[in-house]
Parts: C-alpha cells; sequence; structure tokens
C-alpha cells in the first residue's frame, strides 16, 4: 500500500476515531460498572457516580424540600413532554410523590420525585440523541 | 510533486467516502429519497431473508418463518376476521340519519380503495388516512365520530381493505408541494428514532429486530407491515387498526403513548404504506 495514501487518509479520517473519552462516557462506564457512590478519577480530578438526582433526594426529608423537588420534576417532564419523548411511568411517579407529601412521608417523596426527573432528564438526552443519530439506523 | 499528488489523491478517497455517504442516506429535505429508501429496504431483506420472495412479505412474520406460517395457514381456513368484514360491510351500507352513507364520501363508493391510503393532502397540508376519512364522513353528515382503535371503525376498515384486496399500493409524495416530502421525512425518523424508558425504535423491533425473539414474540419485517391492517390479533381477540398497533408499541418500548391518528402516526404510515409501494394490500389480516 502507498505509504502517501495511508497518511492521508489516516489524516482525513482521524477525527473520527481520535474523540477522547468523554466524561459522560466515564461516568456511565463507572456508574454501570461499580453502582452509585463510587469514586472515580476523569482527567486528573475525582468524581462519585451519584446522578444529579440522587444528590437533590439526599437532602433533608422535609415537605419544603419534596415539594421543591417535585415541582422540579414536573418542570422537567413538562419539557420532555414537549419534545415528545416523554416517558411511560413518569406522571404515575409524579402522581405517587405527591401522594407521599400529602401522607408526610417526606423520605419517600423525594426518592420517587428523583426518580421522576432522572426519567425526565433522560428522555431528553434520549431525543437529542436521536436528533442526532437517527440516520445510523437506516439501511443503505 | 510526486508527494503532494498522493496526498491530494488520499484526501480524495478519504473525502468521497464521506460524499457518497450523504448522497446515498437522504436525512434531509434536500437530499432524502424515498424511492431510493425503499429500494435500499427491498435490498435489506432480499440479502437478510434470501429465499422469502418481496411479494411473501405482506404475509408479515410468515413470510420469513416458516413455523409460524403452518399455523398460520391452518388459522386462514376460517379466518378470525371473517364476521368483522361481513359486520363491516353491514356498518359501511347503514345509511347515516340524513340518507347518505359512506360511499358518497369515496371514490368509487369506497370500493376497492384501501391501497390509495394514506396520501398527502395538499388543501389541508397533511396527510390523510382511510380511518381519518371514515371518521370525517360520519361527522360531515351529522353522525358522531367512531372511536379509533377498535371496533366499528376497525370493522368499516376491514370491509374496505377487503373490497381491495390485490389491489397494489402505489402511494404517492407529490414533488410539487415539499410539505409531502417532510411528511415522509418525519415519518422516517420515527420510525428509526428510540424511544421510551426501554430505549427502542421501531427499527430495532422491526427491521433489525425482524424474525428475532423478543421473549415470545416474532416481530414481523418493516417490508409490507401496513398492507394487511387492520389485524385480528389474537392477542388481542378481536380487530384492531394499525394506530391502534402503533400506540400498542409505543407503550411497549415505555413512551407515553401518542393516540391513534396523531400526526407523528399518520406521517409514520405515510413512510411506512410508501415502503410497500409494489406490494398488494391484502387486508384485514390475522396476527398473533
Amino acid at each position: 500500500m502507498n505509504k502517501g495514501l495511508i497518511i492521508a487518509a489516516v489524516l482525513a479520517l482521524a477525527p473520527t476515531f481520535a474523540a477522547a473519552e468523554s466524561f459522560q462516557n466515564a461516568f456511565e462506564m463507572n456508574r454501570a460498572m461499580y453502582g452509585k457512590g463510587h469514586v472515580f478519577t476523569w482527567q486528573g480530578k475525582q468524581y462519585t457516580t451519584q446522578h444529579e438526582e440522587e444528590a437533590e433526594a439526599a437532602v433533608k426529608a422535609t415537605k419544603a424540600n419534596a415539594e421543591a423537588l417535585l415541582d422540579k420534576a414536573k418542570a422537567k417532564n413538562a419539557e420532555v413532554a414537549e419534545l415528545g419523548y416523554e416517558w411511560k411511568l413518569t406522571r404515575g411517579l409524579l402522581k405517587e410523590a405527591q401522594t407521599a407529601i400529602d401522607e408526610g412521608d417526606y423520605q419517600k417523596a423525594l426518592n420517587l420525585a428523583a426518580q421522576a426527573k432522572y426519567h425526565a432528564r433522560m428522555g431528553i438526552q434520549q431525543y437529542h440523541y436521536a436528533q442526532a443519530n437517527w440516520h445510523l439506523a437506516v439501511p443503505q | 510533486m510526486k508527494i503532494i499528488r498522493k496526498l491530494a489523491l488520499g484526501f480524495a478517497v478519504a473525502a468521497a467516502t464521506h460524499i457518497t455517504y450523504a448522497a446515498d442516506t437522504g436525512f434531509d429535505m434536500q437530499t432524502v429519497d424515498p424511492e431510493a429508501d425503499r429500494i435500499a429496504l427491498q435490498n435489506y431483506y432480499k440479502s437478510r431473508f434470501p429465499d422469502t420472495e418481496l411479494a411473501d412479505y405482506v404475509n408479515g412474520i410468515y413470510s420469513v418463518d416458516a413455523d409460524s406460517r403452518e399455523q398460520w395457514v391452518e388459522l386462514e381456513e376460517f379466518p378470525p376476521y371473517e364476521f368483522d368484514v361481513e359486520k363491516g360491510e353491514e356498518l359501511f351500507n347503514i345509511a347515516f340519519a340524513n340518507g347518505k352513507g359512506y360511499a358518497d364520501c369515496f371514490e368509487n363508493g369506497g370500493i376497492g380503495i384501501r391501497h390509495k391510503y394514506p396520501y398527502w393532502n395538499k388543501e389541508e397540508g397533511t396527510v390523510k388516512t382511510l380511518e381519518q376519512e371514515i371518521n370525517e364522513c360520519r361527522v360531515k353528515n351529522g353522525e358522531e365520530a367512531l372511536k379509533w382503535s377498535k371496533g366499528p371503525i376497525a370493522q368499516i376498515s376491514a370491509y374496505m381493505a377487503w373490497t381491495s384486496r390485490d389491489k397494489v399500493f402505489d402511494i404517492q409524495i407529490p414533488e410539487d408541494d415539499p410539505r409531502a416530502k417532510a411528511a415522509y421525512l418525519e415519518g422516517k425518523k420515527f420510525f428509526y428514532s428510540k424511544r421510551g424508558q426501554l430505549n427502542l425504535s421501531c427499527a430495532n423491533c422491526h427491521l433489525q429486530g425482524s424474525n428475532i425473539r423478543i421473549r415470545a414474540d416474532l416481530p414481523g419485517p418493516q417490508l409490507g407491515h401496513v398492507t394487511h391492517f387492520p389485524v385480528f390479533r389474537s392477542k388481542w381477540g378481536e380487530l384492531g387498526t394499525l394506530h391502534r398497533r402503533y400506540s400498542g408499541c409505543h407503550r411497549d418500548s415505555r413512551s407515553d403513548p401518542l393516540k391513534p391518528q396523531a400526526e407523528e402516526f399518520r406521517n409514520l404510515e405515510y413512510f411506512q404504506s410508501y415502503m410497500s409501494n409494489g406490494l398488494v394490500a391484502n387486508g384485514p389480516g390475522a396476527r398473533k
């Protein structure tokens, strides 16, 4: 094979293969392998495998905190619904969280609201992924 | 000079792969080519299931799975949709309170026209489906709209499909209205986009997953997918429309399902029906 041809092709195709590991990939790999609460290093700094909603639910279990997280979850779900990517179980989780608040079980409400918000956030990510990648599945 | 020439040639080769890719795929209004999509889909299935004749894809999963086909052939001796077709004919011929009927709303009195649906309606700027026009006919004549998914609307649609058997699908995407191509493209995009908590697209089950078991089910191929609707599904124990199936699939992926006849589903039907151009209408069908 001609050396000039190889070098040029490699240079042209390099961006396709040489992408550095993103934080998202590093997080997801560590989360999948070790679960939540694991500490990992990315680009010289340490991070934990905790979803943002898990951090949001790890607050004092009060009515105000539960209501605040539920409001955030509802807003996030409205956002994903607007994109047409709402997940099936999310509204049920929101209702259950409200019920838990009404019954005074604020920790349960925080956990349910966190789960609902996570669903909505993932739905939004899924929408953006689909926008960028749907064509990869089309037969040529 | 020689090195420069070689480098230029190398870049050209590498760039050409990208250019070819863009020309083939058709993912936006500038490049989308429905006919290229249809041929590519046929070629995909020719390669995947070389023993299946293209014309046989109207039989869904039974075109590619011999065991299922054997059971289905027996089932078709006394088709479970037979009574629904009879009921559909009866309903079709009952006059509305104003003395008019379905025959007054459709071309050729509504007989032998199923294969022309869905179509692009330029005046309304939207895709129209058969079931949609059945209900519009009712409303225009002072009757209540029927529920979309099952029951009388599926039976009337089944009768109309029955009168259209063996007629060849020839869905048109008018070139003088770019909105038609945009609707097709939206339908195509919907088909290939992953959705829901299970992160599944229509294509995951009905293209890559054709004839690959999902628990106890074998998903049917995308090619010929719409030709046999409405269907009597053993799982439902009754007849249902294509959009009932769409809602069910959407729900199965753990998406919040769209309602039957939503614009997104009508665009999806437009795309899927175009993919079946050249195949015959054979509805209603019987499926597991």
